[in-house]
């Protein structure tokens, strides 16, 4: 039973450093909150403490901003990207599918595209909000537009270099151009498409707080300018550390998507 | 060197031949795949130059070659994967075409679909051509069972050794029943038992259901184990350089004196590469 391991020192070396390696996030999270009071030290800080940051925190949770908690704003924000991110991924999808399945679309096509997309989304808020005022809708179109590059590019890219021997395979079986496209080449390009919802969520995550710094009543995007005009640096903190909360939170989410629905890209993980 | 059993037929002098006077009275419906002045290039490079020979319905015919010499190629032309630059390939008397003739190709490369299971990919042909259901599961059972996939049938190809995934191409082609079998080096990567093992079966397979096979191999054993007759094809520009006529009884065995003789024949042919 009790049978001593037997291990050599180069393996029990190996060990040791697998438990380090597990041990170093953490120890780096410890380091950065450390630092964090360092930093806001001192009665002429210009960086707020973290106790100040939880003070704002339980301010806000009893006295909402513009009637809506710090989980309000975040809801508001995510609603935007959520909306803006399904039809990106709609039309997204659609398009790549089409530009990079059917050659002749994609000669007229993605020209078009290539200089729609070497625009930067922000270069579109004039325009937009000449258009639209600053309502929901410029807000949401903004986010699309800065969603909308990543799904048709990977789309796109998935499409266009499906794995020849996978066409011969349809060939060989006879299968009509319907089932090629259906069955396999849709299929083939899935974890192209899924680096493209993955890549465009974290750029709808990130326009949408430019999208909100224009104006508005809600938002996290909305926070961090209120912040800043009434100088009140504990919430700008604090809105930054909801938003890189919320981005991870959508990373892992897409993430875990995704092996979910395609569990074939899980490498080697019995 | 020629014994009773080893009919070789050297291109140069088989005018007079007995293999001759057998095409020669072979009416058109005994054969299966016609290869008529078959010439390929890829751009500037000569693949296959001038190559015509015919395979019987419900022959099994091994071809070796050299790497690279244009076998793989071939293939890709008999499934019009790739267009000849001069002559035809014939299938049932018709110019080969893929959609006309039931027929199914054992690749040399992993081609299995990484996004379906084991049995998902067993049944992709079969529900490609749209059969009845209680057909597929009852071909797909029989399969998984024959090549014992049971516990790996829903497992994804990656999860999989390169033998078990090449059991899937390898079942895949079986499933379809097909009339004109292609298998290009299927056994390559795997270990011995199981090549055994799936060489009988194929030839099971061809026994049972009277399929034409062409086997392509670089294992000249195999060859021999397997075939009624081995087309040794020369290197590039290739053409065919022999035939050796194998008709030993069945179940061979590679210790039988006329299974060495031949097989040292053709080893001793392609000496000359
Ligand atoms: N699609 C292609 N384009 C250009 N050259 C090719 C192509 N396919 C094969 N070749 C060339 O044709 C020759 C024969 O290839 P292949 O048929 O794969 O040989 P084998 O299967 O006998 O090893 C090789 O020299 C290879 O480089
Ligand atoms: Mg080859």
């Amino acid at each position: 039973m009790n049978q001593p391991i037997v291990m050599s020192d180069m393996e029990r070396r190996e060990l040791l450093w697998k438990r380090i390696h597990r041990v170093l996030p953490f120890l780096s999270l410890g380091l950065l909150l450390a630092l964090w009071v360092y930093v806001s030290q001192g009665e002429n800080a210009r960086f707020p403490s973290p106790g100040a940051t939880w003070d704002r925190f339980l301010l806000i949770m009893r006295h909402p901003i513009k009637g809506l908690t710090i989980f309000g704003h975040v809801w508001a924000s995510l609603q935007r990207v959520c909306i803006a991110l399904i039809c990106a991924w709609l039309f997204g999808i659609a398009f790549g599918i089409l530009t990079g399945w059917y050659r002749k679309s994609d000669s007229l096509l993605t020209p078009l595209f290539t200089a729609f997309r070497s625009v930067p989304p922000l270069a579109w808020i004039p325009l937009i909000t000449i258009w639209f005022g600053l309502g929901e809708f410029p807000k949401i179109l903004l986010v699309f537009i800065g969603s909308i590059p990543a799904i048709v590019v990977n789309t796109h890219a998935g499409m266009r270099f499906v794995q020849k021997i996978y066409l011969d395979v349809g060939t060989m079986f006879n299968a009509n151009a319907r089932q090629k496209l259906f069955k396999i080449a849709i299929p083939s390009a899935l974890d192209a498409i899924f680096a493209g919802i993955r890549t465009s969520t974290s750029a709808a995550w990130m326009v949408v707080l430019a999208a909100e710094m224009l104006g508005g009543k809600s938002g996290v995007g909305f926070l961090i300018i209120r912040g800043m005009d009434s100088l009140d640096m504990p919430l700008v903190l604090l809105s930054m550390i909801f938003i890189g909360l919320v981005g991870a939170l959508l990373a892992i989410i897409t993430q875990l998507t995704e092996l979910l629905l395609c569990p074939w890209t899980r490498k080697q993980s019995n | 060197m020629p014994r009773t059993d080893l009919r070789h037929n050297d291109q140069a002098r088989q005018g007079a031949s007995s293999s001759m006077e057998r095409r020669m009275s072979t009416p058109d419906s005994d054969i299966k795949v016609e290869v008529r002045n078959l010439t390929k290039y890829f751009g500037r490079l000569h693949v296959l130059d001038d190559i015509s020979f015919n395979i019987k319905r419900g022959e099994f015919v091994c071809v070796v070659g050299p790497t690279g010499c244009g076998k793989t190629t071939f293939l890709n032309l008999l499934t019009r994967i790739y267009s000849p630059t001069r002559g035809d390939l014939f299938i049932d008397g018709e110019s080969a075409d893929p959609k006309k003739h039931n027929l199914a190709f054992v690749f040399q490369e992993p081609s299995a679909f990484p996004w379906l299971t084991v049995e998902k990919n067993l049944r992709f042909g079969l529900e490609i051509k749209k059969l009845a259901k209680d057909v597929i599961d009852e071909r797909v059972e029989m399969i998984i069972k024959m090549l014992g996939l049971q516990d790996l049938r829903d497992r994804y190809p990656h999860q999989l050794s390169v033998s078990s995934e090449q059991r899937i191409i390898i079942g895949r082609a079986f499933a379809m029943h097909p009339d004109l079998l292609l298998m290009d080096e299927p056994y390559g990567q795997m270990d011995v038992k199981l090549r055994f093992f799936l060489e009988d079966e194929v030839i099971r397979l061809w026994q049972e259901l009277g399929t034409t096979v062409v086997f392509i191999t670089h294992n000249i054993e195999e060859a021999v184990y397997m075939a009624q007759r081995i087309l040794i094809l020369s290197t590039k520009p290739t053409t065919v350089k022999e035939e050796v006529v194998v008709d030993l009884p069945r179940p061979r065995r590679f210790d039988d004196p006329d299974f060495v003789a031949i097989r040292n024949y053709v080893t001793e042919k392609i000496k000359w590469w």
